[in-house]
């Protein structure tokens, strides 16, 4: 505003951490209620598994998100898979499920590890430390009619 | 038919009984046949605001226990044509609103009124959830301020899933913001946020800003809505706030601080 500013010490006003702090306790509020019937923690329990099945990887580097666009929405899937040499990896396209209604019911606490282990070298690509699957999901009337992203 | 609007917010002490006054009256000023309904069961309030307290014969609850006729309980405003409150009862509480009940009473009122106005109680259990029931359009009260703001979007999400147009899977409640107790001076501090803050974070359309106004207390002190006190700025916001409301383009007021000279300063007088 004026030469004054130049002085101030940059720290943020208090409107703006408020500002922040109801930005950030409010995206964590908003992701039960604007995916429906919460559905991301057993979409992601079951590409685990999936994925399980093919390739070694841990549980902790999986990240499944779903953004909101204007009119479509992104899933976002984030697998990071684990150092060549130690388990063989084989990528497999995911492709994204978008029918959230038709669920069956999940048992959030099963480990989402399957017992087949990969052992298939053939198409291995073990270069790829991180594979990135990113689906565009165009957005069901339901899942709209969640409406606030 | 007559529209329904609630006056909502989840947190109590905003503003919503102030505005449910202010607001029905503004409407009845435009020449709308208004009714106006405390739902704060137990905890009447709107009576007072609204300056009727010693005219209270039967209440809401009356109503809906088939004890009153609608008409017996229906008080005519002395001050404003076309107004009329609805007041709740003091004794009872909220398990005395029934859907059923509410619904009569509603649908009795939308034959008659042009807007049915609903003062709802604070929270977000079964007073405020009968209130924001039958809802066409919803008047979401909030504060700059980081509690208002995060229970005015819980409430956000109840009328997008628990009232009835969100049941019935109508076209949705039709929402709108209205700021209240906003002090520009203090934003430009950087001691409060902003309208466009609270904007970006809530998403919806802007009613109005109501500036924080000691005629607010003023116009309480002496059952008077405030929008009868055309010399206030929260009066005069509240007018405008309406015209919005009925679709008419109007500029928001009162949103920058008045520039004030050295004497102004030192007076220090506010509206």
């Amino acid at each position: 505003m004026s030469i004054f500013n130049f002085f101030r010490s940059p720290k943020k006003t208090s409107a703006e951490q408020a500002k922040e702090r109801l930005q950030i306790v409010m995206a964590h509020a908003r992701v039960g209620r604007s995916t429906g019937p919460d559905f991301l923690p057993m979409l992601q329990q079951e590409l685990l598994a999936v994925i399980a099945k093919y390739v070694d990887l841990d549980q902790n580097k999986v990240e499944v998100k779903l953004d909101k666009g204007e009119d479509c929405s992104t899933l976002e899937v984030n697998i990071e898979l684990p150092v060549p040499g130690e388990g063989t990896a084989k990528v497999v396209p995911v492709k994204p499920v978008a029918k959230p209604e038709a669920r069956p019911e999940a048992k959030p606490g099963e480990p989402a590890k399957a017992a087949a282990k990969p052992d298939d070298k053939k198409e291995a690509k073990a270069d790829d430390k991180k594979a990135e699957a990113k689906a565009d999901v165009k957005p069901e009337a339901k899942m709209g009619a969640a409406g606030r992203a | 038919m007559g529209t329904i609007i609630t006056v909502t917010s989840g947190k109590g002490g905003v503003g919503k009984t102030t505005t449910s006054a202010a607001f029905s009256t503004a409407l009845a000023l435009r020449g709308f046949k208004t009714c106006v309904i405390d739902f704060d069961v137990g905890l009447r309030n709107l009576d007072l605001i609204m300056g009727c307290e010693r005219r209270v014969v039967f209440d809401f609850i009356n109503v809906i226990n088939g004890e009153a006729r609608l008409h017996q309980a229906l008080i005519k405003d002395k001050r404003v044509d076309n107004l009329f409150i609805l007041p709740t009862s003091q004794t009872r509480d909220k398990d005395a609103l029934t859907r059923e009940g509410v619904e009569k009473v509603l649908e009795e009122l939308r034959k008659e009124f042009d807007y049915i106005v609903c003062d709802s109680p604070a929270g977000i259990e079964k007073g405020s959830l009968m209130a924001l029931y039958f809802a066409d359009h919803a008047v979401v009260v909030t504060n700059p301020e980081v509690s208002s703001v995060r229970d005015s979007d819980r409430i956000l999400g109840m009328l997008a899933s628990r009232s009835r147009r969100a049941e019935l899977r109508m076209e949705p409640v039709i929402q709108h913001l209205l700021l209240t107790r906003y002090d520009p001076e203090r934003v430009e501090r950087g001691e409060m946020l902003k309208v466009d803050d609270v904007l970006e974070i809530l998403a919806i359309p802007l009613l109005g800003v109501i500036p924080e106004s000691q005629a607010v207390l003023r116009a309480s002190n002496v059952g008077m809505p405030v929008t009868l006190d055309e010399k206030s700025n929260a009066g005069l916001a509240y007018l405008d706030a309406c015209a919005r409301f009925l679709g008419e383009e109007v500029e928001h007021r009162f949103t920058k601080a008045e520039k004030k000279g050295l004497f102004g300063r030192l007076l220090r007088r506010s509206a």
